[in-house]
């Protein structure tokens, strides 16, 4: 089964990969271990999963604005998720997104957290703000 | 967002990539706050400490400024303090890595066209937005200070935003850009204080209490002296960015935006009210100081950098008295001010007591204790930010206290 959905670019390009979805604000400041990938934040309900070449699906950003930067070495590391959703992107995500040239929307038309599963094979096309679900189990 | 011709240009690459990797953080700041298009500013001032990049953020700046970003020409751009002196990094005692790296950043944003303060007190130092102007700095308590007591017009955020800004030359207009957004919502009654005998920590103290108790609003104090020193102002701003993220306050009588009450709430009526008085000064305290011990292993001044007022107060308590051998005392200014006390004798007396006044360097959320050889366990401070900052980010722990106090816990007894 698949599902398009519009939303909102706020950092351009295309990626895709299978989605990481959390309904818990990310700090990658602090919260991600930029050499893996990895979330490292306790409190996180994701601690211990790897962000990597995946489609990370989460309300918004939060904590120190020098998680930008973390961003930006994952990126450079190449343990960078391949797009990233939100639900209303915060100003530390989308300047991370933007300087690390990582695809970035928000504002999806319905709610990302009820429609995409962890899993699900997504597709985000931030140029044309669409992103495309592919349901677990179904073929592409 | 609106965006002129010149604009769609910038953004679609037509100047290169450094300033369509600008023009796109600030489309995207801009459209995150409902802007409704650019303006252009005087001022900026960016965070350039070592702490605040860690290697990451190194990695970012050389090769943006690599790409040809550099700081538009109608734009004065000064820096804010380092991790570290890189004159007398020695005597500090941290090690060698940090002054490499610290090197290596401030090579950078001069390159970048930034003029090297290395200051948190650009208004102090040549970066003075004046009223009504528009900036876009980073560091709270200068952000606080120019938006309350000059007037100017800039909001709180974050590093790589202000270095966006600092090279469109434009900034987004939303917040306190705006008008309608820099009138008071939370009116503060100041009682029971006996003005005349509060210390600059006491204001501060005051300040942190509020700030951590509205969070994001705007302040309006009342009750309070109808003129007020510098530094004063500078501790009110200072700590009611400290806990929360209060982008500026008013102080009726005293403040360019609060000739009146009526004014300083654009008519409106307060949100909220709230008293302040010695007890909630006395909780900042209890709050901020995390242990009993009273042999300290540093003493710290200057968060932010001390004006040379201060210097002056803390020469005239040291003279003639010797800190003990184990105690590490610190005066952090800018190397303008620095220069200037050297001149009035000042360094001379605080360094014959056995204390140091370091330049470059951050003393509050960057300051480098942690990299300090002999090891930091305890230290005292008169800056509710340095104390608010170091148990996180230093792992040390903290006695706040007013200058004369701290000085007290650092000199040998019958000294």
């Amino acid at each position: 089964m698949h599902i398009v959905l519009r939303a909102h670019p706020i950092a351009k390009g295309k990626g895709e990969g299978k989605a990481l979805v959390t309904r818990e604000p990310l700090s990658f400041w602090g919260g991600v271990d930029v050499a893996t990938g990895t979330i490292v934040d306790r409190n996180h309900e994701l601690v211990g999963e790897k962000i990597v070449g995946r489609v990370l699906v989460f309300p918004t950003g939060k904590g120190s604005t020098a998680g930008s930067f973390r961003i930006y070495a994952c990126a450079k590391r190449g343990t960078a998720p391949s797009a990233m959703i939100n639900v209303r992107a915060d100003p530390v995500v989308a300047v991370g997104a933007i300087i690390s040239g990582i695809p970035l929307v928000d504002r999806v038309e319905k709610d990302p957290l009820s429609i995409i599963e962890t899993g699900d094979y997504v597709v985000v096309d931030a140029n044309n703000g669409l992103i495309k679900v592919i349901k677990k189990g179904s073929v592409a | 967002m609106y965006l002129s011709k010149e604009e769609e240009k910038i953004l679609d690459g037509e100047s290169g990539t450094a300033l369509q990797n600008a023009m796109q953080i600030l489309v995207a700041i801009g459209d995150i706050y409902g802007a409704e298009r650019l303006i252009p500013i005087s001022s900026a001032h960016l965070l350039t400490s070592y702490k605040s990049h860690e290697i990451f953020g190194i990695e970012w700046i050389e090769g943006f400024v690599e790409k040809g970003a550099r700081a538009h020409p109608n734009v004065m751009v000064t820096t804010n303090p380092g991790s570290v002196d890189l004159e007398r990094w020695r005597e500090m005692e941290v090690s060698e890595d940090l002054v490499r790296y610290q090197a290596r950043l401030n090579e950078c944003y001069i390159r970048l066209g930034a003029v090297p303060l290395s200051s948190c007190i650009p208004y102090l130092l040549g970066n003075i937005p004046l009223y009504g102007e528009h900036y876009s700095w980073s560091g709270s308590s200068g952000q606080v200070f120019a938006n309350s007591v000059l007037g100017a017009r800039g909001n709180r955020e974050g590093g790589i935003q202000s270095v966006a800004s600092a090279i469109v030359g434009k900034t987004p207009l939303y917040g306190l850009h705006l008008e309608e957004n820099r009138f008071g919502n939370v009116l503060v009654k100041l009682e029971g204080l006996d003005f005349k005998n509060l210390s600059p920590t006491d204001y501060a103290a005051i300040g942190y209490y509020v700030g951590k108790s509205i969070v994001d609003k705007i302040p309006v104090f009342v009750g309070g002296p109808n003129y007020m020193t510098l530094e004063q102002l500078r501790s009110i701003a200072y700590s009611v960015a400290t806990a929360g993220s209060v982008p500026m306050f008013h102080w009726v009588g005293v403040t360019p935006e609060a000739k009146t009450l009526e004014i300083a709430f654009g008519h409106q009526k307060p949100e909220e009210k709230l008293t302040v008085g010695l007890l909630e000064a006395k909780k900042t305290y209890e709050e901020l100081t995390t242990t009993g011990k009273c042999k300290v292993d540093a003493v710290i001044f200057g968060c932010p950098h001390c004006t040379i007022n201060e210097i002056k107060e803390i020469a005239f308590l040291l003279k003639g008295r010797r800190i003990r051998k184990d105690v590490k005392l610190w005066v952090g200014t800018s190397m303008q001010v620095r220069e200037v006390a050297k001149r009035m004798g000042l360094t001379d007396i605080i360094e014959r007591a056995g204390g140091m006044v370091i330049a470059d360097t951050c003393c509050g959320p960057s300051i480098p204790l942690e990299y300090v050889k002999s090891g930091i366990k305890v230290v005292a401070t008169n800056s509710i930010k340095t104390a608010f900052y170091v148990p996180g980010t230093c792992k040390a722990d903290v006695i706040l206290l007013k200058t004369k106090d701290c000085i007290d816990l650092a000199v040998e007894e019958g000294g």
